[in-house]
């Protein structure tokens, strides 16, 4: 049974259609990563899927139920949020989690709170009004929300929004954790980086539609390309050795070391090529990630913008102007 | 944060509906609980009305433009009974439009509904318990400012007879009973109030409107009151309904005010609240705390929306027969006058028989165009007073400037000359009211 199985999804605001015929479909255990540029309709349809708006077309399966935009039932084993987490900032972090638990459909037990508050790292503050709650503070809220009803499939967006690096480990931690134990997760977030590290598909959406749909594996097999900063002990050495690899495109940076655009295989063979000729690897950093190129080249405006034929150097200049 | 086994899925109660209503109603009655204004309103009608009676204790004036107003150092019903009709006019109005006025803006403000909507309650669940948890906490707060305002004049004033709306002295425990059921009676119109706040805070998701709503039409109603002389217009509104316990203080009492306010407070609620889901039913919650949420547009309209029906009910406020006529306010007090005259008598201890009368012949009129409707009239009450003379009778004129209102209520003053001061002393040489100097009286407008 599919955790979510959205098809044909459309829905308009007066002339503006937000999304325009989405199909979405995540299995259970599987991390989705939900992409697009603003304004794509990644939260209309997080919307639709939390039955808070009503699709004009397509209907929506979430657990193997359909689900009605007046909620319920349905959403009994769906948790997360969308936009920012929202609580009753005249209540503490330990009310606003009982009176959800109540609307679930039963008081949930001290402890069951106190569990998820320490899971989420609240604990402490945990008493306080949510009106003296940072951001992070509020994000890791609506975590310990979504985890209070033990669900089968999570909806988050942005959940790393505003939370320190530590917190952003721990969220991808949570999410591998809850994944493993087969929760379905949706996980829509700007953060490219993020993302690469949790998710196990990804779904990148462009006005409103589905331009791209596979596994991670799909993608860095179809993606333009990565971009590289190689740092070498012979950087003309290096540049013959890279000359030779069919592909494979380097330059001089202008900031010093190379500029290397390549794809996983290639740059594997580049860098077992350096070793054969003691040629020391200084320093090697991926620039631009194929998820990311990838990303570039499905959503910017400038179609004709053919990232292949990039040199390198602008390969990472584009997309990291693009982002 | 600490990464921990994932917990296991425990068994839960499955909500169906009236499972989801009962968490809703829960959820939201420990809201409002927590919010500060609802403990403000606590407080203020638990101890309002010992303020009220406190103040009107330590001075010798008395609010007279209230019925029952003229006894508050009387008897402790009249406070309980002058606290009801000052509720009625601002009171209930407020504490609806308080607590139930943002009762939907409030999750728009905060951002909430995405919160509560994706829990496992619908829109049903979520708007009827709503709906119960605020009804149950304004009918609370009307019950506690009941019993507040009858122990604070019980205590401060005393539980005394009083003089009923046909001017007759009425036993303590009578009038007990009546001022309880009087309350009661209030309770379908301030449902009303509250089902309008709701209707406000739905339509305009605008807190200050909601809160506004049920003020601006207890504004509204009491301003049309003060225009045309027909009934029906003025009988459709929520304010009309409270009056439907006047005629329970009569000595002959009339049901029709009751059943007419009863019905309509029915129909406001009823029509409120349907609009109230209509428009809860087909909504698609875009926004959070930011981006396009509420605007003015909801708002606006429904102040044009307000207007034109305030405009359409003030044109037609003159549709229908007229309430108040000449015979019947003559009738009604000449029959007050002949009773409260008696009553006089008795406490200055003269012995009046048994179902004794007076001659009593009165003769209002209204000054003006109109010869019919509320506001100032004038009445002359000639009293056949009789003697053992040639002439049977002495005839002797007392003269009442009187104001009438719409639902058939009046309050009659005559100079001191005629009647004597507004206090006097009884046969026990204890000062009392004068019941002639200020009258009260009801008459059935239907």
């Amino acid at each position: 049974m599919d955790a979510v199985r959205a098809t044909g999804l459309v829905k308009r605001f007066g002339a503006t259609t937000a999304v325009d015929g989405l199909d979405l479909v995540i299995a259970a255990g599987e991390v989705r990563g939900l992409l697009g540029p603003n304004g794509a309709g990644k939260t209309t349809l997080l919307r639709m899927l939390f039955g808070l708006i009503r699709p004009d077309q397509g209907a929506v399966e979430l657990l193997g139920h359909r689900l009605d935009h007046l909620g319920g039932d349905v959403l009994e084993a769906v948790g997360g949020f969308v936009e920012e987490p929202c609580f009753y900032p005249y209540l503490s972090g330990r009310s606003n989690l009982k009176l959800l638990a109540k609307l679930d459909g039963g008081s949930a037990a001290a402890g069951q709170i106190d569990e998820v508050l320490t899971r989420v790292d609240l604990a402490a503050r945990a008493g306080d009004r949510v009106s003296g709650y940072s951001t992070g503070m509020r994000q890791r809220l609506g975590l310990a929300a979504a985890l209070l009803r033990h669900p089968r499939l999570l909806l988050l967006d942005e959940p790393t929004s505003g939370l320190d690096p530590a917190g952003t480990r721990a969220v991808a931690k949570l999410v591998r954790e809850l994944a493993a134990d087969g929760v379905a997760v949706l996980l829509s977030s700007h953060q490219i980086g993020e993302l690469e590290k949790v998710c196990d598909s990804y779904t990148v959406v462009r006005h409103g539609r589905a331009v791209w749909d596979g596994t991670a594996a799909e993608l860095d097999a179809q993606a333009p390309g990565s971009a590289y900063a190689l740092f070498t002990s012979d950087d003309t050495h290096a540049l013959d050795l890279a000359a030779r690899i069919q592909g494979i495109r380097i330059q001089r940076a202008a900031r010093g070391g190379l500029a290397v655009a390549a794809r996983q295989a290639q740059m594997d063979e580049l860098v077992v090529a350096l070793g054969d000729a003691r040629v020391l690897i200084r320093r090697l950093e991926l620039v631009v990630s194929p998820l990311e190129s990838m990303f570039f080249a499905l959503t910017t405006e400038h179609d004709d913008v053919a990232l292949d034929a990039l040199e390198p150097q602008q390969l990472a200049d584009t997309i990291l102007a693009g982002a | 944060m600490t990464a921990l086994a994932p917990t296991a899925p425990v068994d839960r109660p499955q909500p169906g509906l009236s499972d989801g209503v009962r968490n809703s109603y829960e959820t939201e009655l420990s809201k409002l609980m927590a919010q500060l204004t609802t403990r403000i309103l606590l407080l203020v009608c638990v101890l309002g009305p010992f303020a009220f009676a406190a103040i009107l204790k330590v001075q010798s004036g008395t609010p007279s433009d209230a019925l029952f107003g003229f006894w508050v150092h009387s008897s402790g019903f009249a406070v309980s009974l002058v606290i009801l009709g000052f509720a009625a006019s601002w009171g209930f109005p407020i504490i609806a439009g308080v607590l139930a006025g943002d009762l939907f803006s409030s999750e728009d403000r905060h951002g909430t509904w995405k919160t509560i909507l994706t829990r496992s309650c619908t829109r049903e669940d979520v708007f009827a318990g709503k709906l119960l948890a605020v009804a149950a906490l304004v009918v609370g707060l009307m019950l506690v400012l009941a019993a507040s305002s009858l122990i604070a004049g019980i205590v401060l004033v005393g539980a005394h007879a009083l003089v009923n709306l046909s001017g007759v002295l009425t036993s303590a425990g009578r009038m007990f009973a009546l001022t309880v059921v009087s309350w009661l009676i209030c309770l379908l119109p301030v449902l009303a109030y509250t089902s309008v706040a709701i209707l406000f805070s739905v339509a305009t998701r605008n807190g200050i409107l909601g809160v506004l709503g049920p003020l601006l039409v207890a504004l509204i109603t009491q301003l049309l009151d003060l225009i045309g002389k027909g009934v029906i217009v003025h009988e459709l509104l929520i304010g009309s309904a409270f009056d439907g316990w006047h005629g329970l203080f009569t000595s002959h009492p009339y049901f029709g005010q009751l059943i007419v306010g009863g019905v309509v407070s029915v129909l406001w609620i009823a029509a409120c609240l349907s609009a109230s889901w209509a428009i809860m039913r087909r909504r698609d919650f875009l926004s959070g705390v930011s981006g396009q949420g509420p605007s003015w547009t909801a708002p606006v309209k429904v102040v044009a929306i307000s207007i034109a029906v305030v405009a359409a009910l003030a044109l037609g406020c003159s549709l229908g027969p007229t309430g108040a006529t000449a015979s019947r306010v003559s009738n009604s007090i000449g029959r007050v006058f002949n009773n409260a005259t008696l009553l006089q008598q008795q406490l200055i201890g003269r012995r009046v028989p048994p179902n004794a009368h007076l001659y009593v012949r009165p003769e209002c009129y209204r000054p003006g165009a109109q010869a019919a409707g509320p506001g100032d009239w004038s009445c002359y009450v000639y009293v056949f007073l009789p003697q053992a003379n040639s002439v049977p009778y002495q005839l002797q004129q007392v003269d009442y400037d009187v104001s009438v209102q719409y639902n058939g209520c009046w309050k009659a003053q005559s100079p001191p000359a005629f009647v004597g001061n507004a206090t006097m002393q009884d046969a026990a040489g204890r000062s009392v009211a004068n019941p002639l100097f200020i009258v009260y009286g009801c008459f059935n407008i239907f």
